[in-house]
């Protein structure tokens, strides 16, 4: 029993044996601790640093260690958001002296110290820049200094509320990089109608544009983004700024996808993107071998009205028929009689990769007739045989045989079959074929 | 506590008036009711904010910055994660300043390097910032890194666009990462939220199995607290998951053992190896199930690869294109298949009438609602503008001028000036000119092994610019040669210690006529700390980590995050 309860003690104290890191607030000195503000309770940077070794996360050492006073002042100092706090314990004098600098700054306006205390992130009064001058050196000064964006927004704002409009965007005109900045902020602001009032002013029409559209697919009440959509595409076409055709085109189909679900409610989940919608089409065609053009929703009508491309249109037909192990409408799919001469026959056809469509019938457990007929269609024949023994499909591995003319392997593979199967008579038949040299072009040769 | 965000801000200030207005005493000014904590700091305007939003009096803000955090051997992180965002989608620098200032903190500690060398326009403004926030009183006795390296996310795109082949890389690839901490979740992953589910090709019965057994664990990628990790962190994927595999096999033998034991002996075994086993058992668990995720994910990991090499061979540019659209429309992945683009665009260039078939197919597929991430990804230059059609007219002139149809982008003009693509460099005789790369050139082809070149971290088709930018900081003798060899390209500059930056050429003639100042090369101090503006990846760490293993030097890398190259295209998405 006693030995019992050890080894429970073992386990028990097992999980926490290697490593430690409880002790880490511990290190936290005199220094720190007075000083709420500090920000050294991140001992990584000290580890790293120190060329101590790494993995000793217990490091005793004194921030003195690290930095000089005068450093740490500093490092404290630019902490403090409000420079007007005074420090207790000052002298009178040094207390004058303090307030006699902070009386002038608020009287003239020094750009140098306000753009550094702007940049330090510290309340700063911008009321004394009165003059378009002063103002506008007070910009520049921030943009020369490398002008970090919320220091150039406060600056902005500021003009925003003291300047008419004519003179706010004349000085936004001259410097681009001040707009980028404040459009980035009207954005972030969640103000769109000023953002694309903003774009429009300065000639940027066609992210506006985009803007718009963005703005009008998020609202929420159909009929609204409906309206929206349609006085877009409208003012888009007219407007004379030149059409980008990616964005007219999108704008079109968003435009008739809002008619369609308007039109056939039942389809409704909102917000679908255009296959998601294509494949619930798929999903209520009946009639795969000839679609009613005429119907909204037939799943060619809907490719075509919303510009799927042929590749997209199949892959989703494919998998949704492959879904509904409605395997026989895939026929109807992927063979069309040939626009260029309408007498001929049915051709198959297909627009993307034969292999990844056989691998993906294959993942939804197509039955294997089906796979060989899609593998059927492969002209190398080292690739199907590689495909098909990967899909398990054997007629198919037969026919790759057959084609590779590699009587050995059929016999080899002939054995492993189970007697009286299909496959057992369809690679005997594969087989005699094959040894019947009749139609080899040797052969044929030979005679002439 | 919050990120310095706009967007946070004003609906954590619309919460606060809410509740301001069902109270409705008199508020004492004294007394501020709320406290606000932004990290990494308080935006000027914030105040004025509040101001005009009346609450003014009641709010305190407070700022944060929690400077860069420690993930791993030689990885800092300041963990910002929407900078990239910021920076170079929406042209809005606000955190740039907190940036400046962690770097300087840095500089406190560690001493001023002797140089830094800046690549870009947002490593300039910073290294602005920092002049103007003062020299930093040093510390008299440290003098760490002999050089720095400030590089802007821009300038080497392909190095987070290809997908790497170590296991970090790929870890970072599939699962959601933070604070250098992935979490495993078998039914949820980065690469799995990116698919329309209606296509995938399981069953609906064999996902909600899925679903029950789903339970998440996590894996911190630390070498100190993970050895399995720490060894396995920068080699090739595929050697890893057999390593793992090994490992748990050697387990389970260890625990057969147990059984053959007498007793004393297995109490003694208990007390001193069990605890350690099943500790290892269980980290070697996780890497497992991380493993067997990851390649599940990735699918068709080897074509993927392939197609990544023609790109940056730029190998039959229409190929890849209907390549690309094929996977779009079979394996249509969010971030993944759009990233493959840009990083077509980047190393071949596409026209606009391209992007244009290829955006058509892109918004069927996921919304038209994701029309605007052209114009996102157009503005940080990861693929081209769409251009208004009236001036098509003039491009259809110039299409019919018998110009020659090869153009180099600009990618590939650096890229060979700095022989980034090692397949090219194989090719080429050894002993070429130029030291430095030709050394790893040769190094490529003399030795089969691909550990010997940094671009082992991309199958051998890439060197990610940081890593041979540090082998050629480190290797340069003197100024002259570091002029000949960066003198090709725009945009670098170096700086020093007193305020004065110039070209690398500039620099070499500055010091021929100057008595006074000293030739900083070669580097004595063995040690380079790297700064990321815009988030680095693992590719590019573990090259540095090969570069510094190489040289016999220390590269410490630092970054604002940690990014995958789908969390790049995924930020365009957050319009």
């Amino acid at each position: 029993m006693d030995m019992q309860f050890d080894s429970d003690g073992y386990w028990n104290r097992s999980s926490r044996a290697a490593f430690s890191f409880e002790d880490e607030d511990d290190e936290i000195d005199g220094i720190s601790t007075e000083l709420p503000s500090s920000n050294w309770d991140n001992n990584g940077i000290f580890s790293d640093d120190s060329e101590l070794p790494t993995n000793n996360y217990c490091i005793q050492i004194s921030i003195k260690d690290l930095l000089t006073e005068e450093a740490l002042k500093e490092v404290l100092h630019e902490q403090t958001l409000d420079d007007r706090v005074m420090a207790k314990g000052v002298s009178a004098e040094e207390e004058l002296k303090l307030l006699r600098r902070q009386v002038q700054s608020t009287l003239y306006p020094n750009v140098k110290a306000t753009t550094h205390k702007l940049m330090q992130g510290k309340t700063t009064s911008l009321e004394m820049y009165k003059s378009l001058h002063e103002k506008q050196q007070l910009l520049d000064s921030l943009l020369a200094n490398g002008g970090g964006g919320h220091a150039i927004i406060a600056v902005v704002l500021f003009l925003k509320r003291t300047l008419n409009s004519a003179q706010f965007h004349g000085i936004l005109k001259q410097r681009p990089k001040v707009l980028q900045e404040y459009l980035s902020f009207l954005q972030d602001c969640g103000d769109i109608s000023g953002h694309i009032e903003l774009l429009q002013r300065f000639g940027r029409h066609q992210e506006a544009a985009l803007k718009q559209f963005q703005a009008a697919i998020e609202l929420a009440d159909p009929s609204g983004r409906k309206h929206q959509l349609q006085r877009l595409v409208d003012a888009y076409a007219t407007a004379g700024v030149g059409i980008i055709p990616l964005y007219e085109q999108v704008f079109h189909a968003a435009l008739k996808m809002q008619l369609l679900l308007e039109k056939e409610p039942h389809l409704v989940a909102d917000h679908l993107t255009p296959i998601e919608l294509l494949y619930a089409c798929c999903q209520r065609n009946g009639n795969w071998k000839e679609q009613d053009m005429l119907k909204l929703i037939s799943p060619q009508r809907f490719a075509a009205d919303q510009q799927i491309s042929p590749a997209q249109y199949e892959w989703t037909a494919l998998n949704e028929r492959a879904q509904a192990q409605a395997y026989a409408d895939l026929e109807c799919i992927f063979e069309r009689i040939p626009t260029w001469h309408p007498l001929k026959t049915k051709q198959f056809h297909i627009s993307f990769d034969l292999a990844s469509a056989v691998q993906r019938l294959y993942e939804l457990q197509a039955p294997a007739t089906v796979l060989q007929l899609f593998l059927s269609k492969m002209s190398n024949s080292n690739d199907k045989l590689n495909l098909a023994r990967r899909v398990k499909c054997i007629k198919a591995v037969i026919d790759a045989m057959a084609g590779l003319k590699q009587q050995q392997e059929l016999i080899q593979l002939k054995e492993t079959l189970p007697d009286r199967s299909e496959e057992k008579f369809y690679c005997e038949n594969a087989l005699k074929t094959l040894q019947s040299k009749r139609w080899t072009t040797d052969n044929i040769k030979l005679k002439l | 506590m919050i990120r310095s965000q706009l967007g946070t801000f004003q609906t954590l200030m619309k919460q606060m008036q809410t509740l301001t207005e069902a109270d409705q005493q008199t508020p004492d000014l004294a007394m501020k009711m709320y406290h606000i904590i932004c990290v990494p700091s308080c935006f000027t305007y914030f105040q004025t904010l509040l101001e005009q939003n009346g609450l003014w009096g009641l709010v305190q803000l407070h700022h944060y910055n929690w400077d860069f955090i420690y993930l791993d051997e030689g990885v800092l992180s300041l963990e910002l994660p929407n900078l990239y965002e910021c920076l170079y989608l929406h042209g809005n620098t606000s955190s740039l300043p907190a940036v400046a200032q962690s770097l300087r903190l840095l500089q406190m500690i560690c001493g001023q390097p002797s140089m830094i060398l800046s690549y870009g326009s947002h490593s300039e403004r910073l290294l602005e910032m920092l002049k103007l926030l003062g020299n930093a009183s040093r510390h008299p006795s440290s003098m760490d890194y002999g050089a720095w390296l400030i590089l802007d996310r821009d300038k080497d795109y392909p190095s987070s666009l290809l997908t790497p082949a170590i296991y970090a890389g790929l870890l970072l690839e599939v699962f959601h990462q933070r604070a250098g901490e992935i979490t495993i979740d078998k039914s949820h992953n980065k690469i799995s939220t990116q698919r329309i589910s209606l296509l995938q090709g399981q069953r609906r019965e064999e996902k909600e199995e899925r679903k029950g057994a789903a339970q998440s664990s996590s894996i911190k990628l630390n070498s100190d607290s993970d050895e399995i990790y720490g060894d396995n962190r920068y080699k090739h994927f595929a050697q890893v998951s057999s390593l793992i595999r090994g490992q748990v096999k050697a387990l389970g033998l260890e625990l057969q053992k147990l059984n053959d034991m007498q007793l004393d002996e297995m109490h003694d075994y208990v007390a001193r190896k069990l605890p350690k086993l099943t500790e290892l058992k269980a980290k070697v668990l996780r890497h497992l199930n991380a493993s067997e995720v990851v390649i599940q994910m990735l699918g068709n990991f080897r074509r993927l690869q392939t197609l990544e090499e023609d790109i940056l061979n730029n190998v039959s540019r229409k190929r890849l294109l209907t390549e690309i659209d094929e996977l779009l429309t079979t394996d249509g992945q969010r971030y993944n298949t759009l990233r493959l683009l840009c990083l077509l665009y980047l190393c071949a260039g596409i026209s606009p009438e391209e992007l244009q078939t290829f955006g058509r197919n892109y918004c069927n597929m996921f919304g038209h609602r994701e029309l605007p991430v052209f114009q996102q990804l157009a503005r940080a230059g990861l693929l081209p503008q769409l251009l208004a059609e009236k001036k098509a007219a003039s491009t259809k002139l110039l299409s019919q001028l018998p110009l020659p149809k090869f153009q180099q982008t600009e990618f590939q003009a650096n890229a060979n000036r700095l022989r980034l693509l090692t397949s090219f460099a194989d090719n080429q005789p050894e002993g070429s000119p130029s030291g430095a790369s030709a050394a790893r050139s040769s190094n490529a082809t003399s030795s089969a092994s691909q550990q010997s070149c940094p671009s082992f971290v991309f199958n051998g088709t890439y060197i990610p610019l940081v890593a041979q930018l540090c082998s050629i900081l480190l290797k340069t003798q003197n100024a002259d040669e570091l002029a000949t060899k960066l003198a090709m390209i725009e945009g670098f500059q170096l700086h020093l210690p007193n305020d004065t930056s110039f070209t690398p050429k500039t620099y070499a003639a500055h010091l021929k006529t100057s008595a006074t100042d000293q030739d900083q090369f070669p580097i004595t101090q063995r040690k380079i700390f790297v700064f990321i503006v815009g988030g680095a990846n693992y590719a590019e760490i573990a090259a540095c980590d090969l570069v510094a293993k190489l040289t016999g030097a220390t590269i410490t890398v630092g970054t604002d995050n940690l990014m995958a190259g789908s969390d790049l295209i995924a930020a365009a998405f957050k319009h």
